[in-house]
């Protein structure tokens, strides 16, 4: 095999979910009949409404923890104030930042369950962050749909389910519609950007790239890397796995403010059920994998995920004359792009071990025909 | 001993920052909560006072609306502190006052025509009586699967199996 074509091949397998992606979506372009002009609005709007909880999924990977699926955990704690900011009619941006500071205690405490479970579970932290999820949507749901409005009193009235108490499955977020996107919304070429929406996200990038820099981002780093000589170097591992991911669920609960605004509605009892699983999603389709991810994997997966859920279900219609072809294909794609990258990260960690194990073998066997050759 | 006094301080710190978190939250609530104003021209109840015949009244920088004997109308603020612009259209003559709604009033009344005479209280509490008057609920299958906030055009194949949900 040539150099040439070699790399090409190991190209492809770096980027094998990043091209397919790109090949699928391109190609459904045409048959969905949607102007470029409207797909680059939808993308405009959508990146808006989704880096934050993609970018929230940085840390814990940095940190050698994966993908946090538990990022749902912080979902439901913005979702929690966001509740209550519609239960006291707090409207406006202001009524997003009452959600958040109530939400943010709640994502501190749920997150620090989250590290102490994970740092009991380490090397298994993608599939104990999911079933923990699961549990905790169970607390969740004990509170939204019995405590409150039992146990804690509830104002509005028409929120609350008939038979008095429990919050109804959808919320109409009409109080806090858009308000943060529309504070200042700029025309520019034709297109509507939210220019705020998109510079709390800029900020957060700049966060991310400050905090790698710190004390405590080159610990995360470290740990990542190896918890073991991390361990020996005197970085508290267990303390800064827990931080990484308190900060992934505050970010995850910001995040689905954010979401949530942008849509105007909330649907109570399963809006964050798939938060985490669009994130992970989207920063694999951005060429992230599980071990390593940067700022641009966020963007470019957020983009091609979406110009894929624009573009599919219209594509499913002409092509197929039924929309729920591009459903199912939609789903099929955004599991299954989940599923090839961990395939494709567990094969390509065998086939490091692997190598590493020929080459110590063949370093073995060298050593000992020099040695033989010698005597 | 510095020992104790650093970490008072640094209780101190911490106290302070909590309630610099609740005073925020404080805040957002005094300034973001909603009412609702109801306007109101009529007479009053034991006909000392009469409906306006003809003005125009303007809550804040809302749209000035025109009201006439029997008339009422809302007006949904943000929050306390509001301010009310009356014209009486016959005259011309501007009334312009300031008002403060209490925090947990949801809704209150405006009574114009005693706003115009000088009687107090020209403000005053109005409750209903809340129904359930939000939108029936829904099955929204889409919200729990991939991308479900994407744009899904109507289907016209009446056959079609609903999308699977694969996660439970």
């Amino acid at each position: 095999m040539s150099p040439k074509k070699k790399s090409a091949a190991t190209l492809f397998s770096e980027y094998a979910v990043v091209i397919i992606f790109l090949v699928i979506t391109v190609a459904a372009i045409s048959p969905s009949g949607l102007s470029l002009k409207y797909i680059i609005q939808e993308l405009i709007t959508r990146l808006g409404r989704n880096s934050f909880l993609v970018i929230a999924l940085l840390l814990p990977i940095y940190s050698g923890m994966g993908l946090n699926f538990a990022m749902s955990l912080g979902a439901m704690a913005g979702q929690i104030g966001l509740i209550f900011a519609v239960d006291w009619s707090v409207a406006g941006w202001q009524g997003l930042v009452f959600a958040l500071l109530i939400g943010l205690p709640i994502a501190v405490f749920l997150g620090w369950i989250c590290g102490k479970v994970m740092n009991k579970a380490k090397g298994r932290e993608m599939v104990t962050g999911y079933i923990l999820a699961f549990f905790i949507n169970g607390i969740y749901q004990f509170f939204v749909l019995y405590m409150m409005g039992s146990v804690i009193p509830m104002r509005n009235a028409s929120i609350i389910l008939s038979r008095g108490y429990g919050i109804r499955n959808t919320l109409n977020l009409e109080s806090v519609r858009q308000s943060l996107d529309t504070i200042f919304m700029m025309k520019l070429g034709g297109f509507d950007v939210p220019v705020v929406t998109l510079i709390i996200i800029a900020l957060l990038c700049v966060f991310i790239v400050w905090f790698k820099k710190t004390k405590l981002g080159q610990d995360m780093r470290a740990v990542g890397q190896d918890m073991a000589v991390a361990e020996a170097a005197g970085i508290p591992v267990e303390k800064t796995r827990i931080v990484a991911i308190i900060i992934s669920t505050v970010l995850a609960c910001a995040g689905q403010l954010i979401f949530l605004q942008n849509m105007g509605n909330l649907a109570t009892y399963n809006a964050h059920d798939q938060t985490s699983f669009f994130a992970a999603a989207a920063i694999l389709v951005g060429g992230a994998s599980v071990t390593h991810a940067s700022i641009p994997n966020v963007f470019i997966g957020v983009i091609l995920l979406h110009a894929m859920f624009i573009v599919s279900p219209l594509a499913g219609q002409n092509l197929f004359g039924s929309a729920m072809v591009g459903e199912y294909f939609r789903q099929f794609i955004g599991y299954g792009v989940i599923a090839l990258s961990l395939v494709l990260y567990a094969w390509k960690s065998r086939k490091a071990i692997f190598n590493s194990r020929s080459d110590l073998r063949g370093g073995a066997a060298a050593k000992g025909k020099d040695e033989g050759g010698q005597a | 001993m510095k020992a104790i006094s650093f970490r008072n301080r640094s209780f101190v710190v911490r106290s302070i920052l909590v309630l610099v978190y609740i005073a925020v939250i404080v805040i957002m609530l005094m300034t973001g909560k909603r009412h609702t104003i109801l306007i109101d021209n009529k007479d009053s109840e034991d006909g000392s006072i009469l409906a306006i015949d003809g003005m125009s009244i303007q809550i804040d920088n809302q749209e000035a609306w025109e009201y006439y004997p029997g008339d009422r109308d809302k007006a949904v603020v943000q929050g306390q502190r509001h301010k009310v612009r009356v014209e009486i259209l016959a005259d011309g003559k501007i009334v312009e006052t300031a008002f403060r709604v209490p925090l947990n009033q949801d809704m209150v009344l405006l009574e114009v025509p005693k706003l115009l005479a000088g009687v107090e209280p020209y403000l005053r509490p109005f409750t209903v009586l809340q129904e359930q008057a939000s939108a029936p609920a829904v099955d929204t299958p889409q919200s729990i699967q991939f991308g479900g906030d994407a744009v899904v055009p109507p289907d016209g194949s009446p056959d079609a199996p609903p999308a699977p949900v694969l996660v439970q």
